[in-house]
């Protein structure tokens, strides 16, 4: 369980494994917080994210870039997350750093051999991400 | 006979068409509507089969409406959705426009400044001048970038640099001329950017952002064609700037937007394609033509970025060499290389895509500035840091072979993790320093990952380009300083 960055030419190819569909969009925000963070320390802050999509990956998808959109906007790195998924619909309430100056490293989240499937031991994400 | 025992299906069906060109037969999958052709020599080829691009730009050549061939430079390497380093040309009405095949960072592109002196003459003071661009050009938002309110945002992504220019006083009328289709795509409308585009963009002007985008001060090191030289103002041992970037989080949230309104609508039109990120629409669809109103206008966005780079570069060449030093530096000229264009050729209006490839048309051309019409347009192809980068020329190969293209760098060869492992950020900023390269970046992770050797040969890379008639090379840069975002 956890997640990790596989070699890819281009891009980042991040790879998660959890316990849970939800437990798979907070340990994402894990990686991506990883990422962007450049250890500044801004000033605690929440923000509250809610998303509907065509599908469970794509709201996957849509998660990583509303995170890249909080970094750019608000200097958000997300920190605790508390998840509810209902099919392909969101609701997320994030605690984090506010004006923490992150890395504008991530451009966005890509659809390129995205997988989000349930397996034997749990629940597994591909993710390719334009850097 | 074979090209390859590279491992990928792909890399198998690979076969040699001549000395330059390798061709996958529409024939090697059931979904391939046209040839898979990619230039590139032998050696290039084994490099190439090592990823996973050529399985990409068969997917490409699955595209509705694609003609001719799914291309690819001699630098491609693995992307997302179309390999970077591609090229594809549809037809309209039916044929598609695919905003990953423009890619996320909309025009991101090149653009190479002349100072009005050597790298002899500017001697010391090289540092000194690196150090007060890095200080002028920030990575991101902040105090040295360019804040707009929305009526001037509205204009940059109507006019591009002009309204930079015009109405800030921000560079010359010479800078727009000597830019790609004049810094401004024709049926721009800021009206089809979303608010949250708008918002990402509205602090981001002057920007470098970071990954691969950087600032470049070097030394032309070696003229091959005097004559084009000349004409793009360039001369051996002269000074140059040359600037990567892009359309920064405006571009990015365009592409984000409309790559998700296609991939909801591609059931409509019926289009099934074999990865998702190559969603698409008819080019005479309202997705597909919003996209390409709302792609211009972020296109237009990034020429106006690297046009207010371009004047914080003046203002730092004013503080260390004077007043005089920054009015006589000149723009050779801006390139684009992610972007949709329409275009005709062979008497056919299409639709071309260059993913990581730079347009390369050749004297004669109605569409490159008066001052280059007899030479051809020049082409800028970045190195890596610590090599070399080429001005080209456009040549008529080009129109024939490759929808007036040609490519856009070495092409990556290693992943960033790969690069991470065989060096460290300080051993590699020592390496650069002791060959006598001034180097200024936040952070040696991502100095690492823009190592040397994590790129192609960029000389193989370009020798291909002039053995395929595309272009011709005009002039080597040497690099004498980098800033990294």
């Amino acid at each position: 369980m956890g997640h990790r960055f596989a070699d890819h030419t281009g891009e980042v190819e991040l790879l998660t494994e959890a316990g849970s569909e939800a437990e798979i969009f907070a340990e994402v925000a894990r990686a991506f917080a990883e990422l962007v963070d450049r250890g500044s320390a801004g000033r605690p802050g929440r923000r509250h994210v809610a998303l509907r999509a065509e599908d469970r990956a794509a709201l996957l998808v849509d998660w990583v870039n509303e995170l890249v959109y909080l970094a750019e906007v608000d200097g958000f790195v997300p920190g605790r997350a508390e998840i509810r998924i209902d099919g392909a619909t969101l609701d997320a309430s994030l605690t984090g750093r506010l004006d923490a100056a992150p890395a504008n490293l991530v451009k966005a989240a890509t659809l390129s051999g995205l997988e989000f499937e349930e397996g034997p031991d749990g629940w597994r994400a591909r993710l390719v991400l334009d850097v | 006979m074979s090209a390859t025992d590279g491992a990928t299906p792909a890399a198998r069906a690979l076969r040699h068409v001549d000395e330059v060109v390798w061709e996958i037969p529409a024939s090697a999958r059931p979904d391939m509507r046209v040839p898979a052709r990619v230039f590139a020599d032998a050696a290039l080829v084994e490099a190439i089969a090592q990823d996973r691009s050529l399985e990409q730009l068969e997917n490409v050549a699955c595209l509705p409406g694609i003609v001719d061939a799914a291309l690819a430079m001699p630098d491609i390497h693995q992307g997302y959705g179309f390999p970077v380093g591609g090229v594809a040309a549809t037809a309209p009405p039916d044929g598609v426009v695919s905003p990953g095949g423009v890619g996320y960072d909309i025009n991101c592109g090149v653009r190479l400044l002349a100072l009005p002196l050597t790298a002899e003459e500017l001697g010391d003071r090289r540092e000194a001048l690196v150090h007060e661009i890095s200080r002028a050009v920030p990575a991101r938002a902040g105090k040295h970038a360019l804040e707009l309110d929305r009526a001037e945002l509205v204009d940059v992504l109507r006019e591009g640099p002009r309204a930079l220019v015009d109405r800030r006083g921000l560079g010359t009328a010479d800078d727009v001329e000597r830019t790609e289709s004049g810094g401004c795509l024709a049926g721009a409308d800021p009206s089809l950017v979303s608010e949250r585009a708008l918002e990402r963009g509205r602090r981001q002007l002057g920007t470098l952002g970071s990954g691969n985008h950087f600032l470049e001060l070097q030394r032309v090191e070696e003229v091959f064609d005097r004559r084009a030289a000349g004409r793009f103002g360039l001369a051996e041992g002269q000074a140059t700037v040359l600037v990567h970037s892009g359309s920064r989080g405006l571009g990015h949230q365009v592409c984000t937007d409309y790559v998700r309104r296609m991939d909801a609508a591609l059931a409509r039109y019926g289009i099934r394609l074999p990865d998702r990120q190559l969603a698409c629409a008819p080019l005479s669809s309202p997705e597909g033509r919003q996209y390409l109103a709302a792609m211009a206008a972020a296109a237009n966005f990034a020429w106006a970025n690297r046009q207010a780079m371009t004047h914080a570069i003046r203002e730092s060449v004013a503080r260390v060499l004077g007043r005089d030093a920054a009015d006589g530096t000149r723009q050779v000229y801006d390139v684009a290389h992610n972007v949709a264009k329409l275009e005709t050729h062979g008497g056919r209006e299409l639709c071309v895509h260059r993913k990581g490839a730079t347009r390369a048309f050749p004297a004669g051309s109605k569409d490159i500035p008066e001052a280059f019409r007899d030479v051809g347009q020049p082409v800028f192809v970045p190195g890596s840091m610590g090599t070399s980068s080429f001005v080209l020329a456009g040549e008529p190969g080009a129109m024939e072979r490759s929808f007036g293209t040609a490519c856009h760098g070495a092409g990556r060869r290693l992943s960033r993790t790969g690069a991470r492992r065989r060096i460290t950020g300080g051993e590699l900023r020592r390496e650069l320093e002791a060959a006598g390269i001034v180097v200024r970046c936040p952070t040696n992770k991502g100095l690492a990952e823009e190592a040397p050797f994590a790129y192609k040969d960029v000389d193989q890379v370009v020798s291909v380009i002039a053995r395929a008639g595309l272009a011709r090379r005009v002039a080597r840069l040497r690099p004498l300083g980098v800033v990294k975002g």
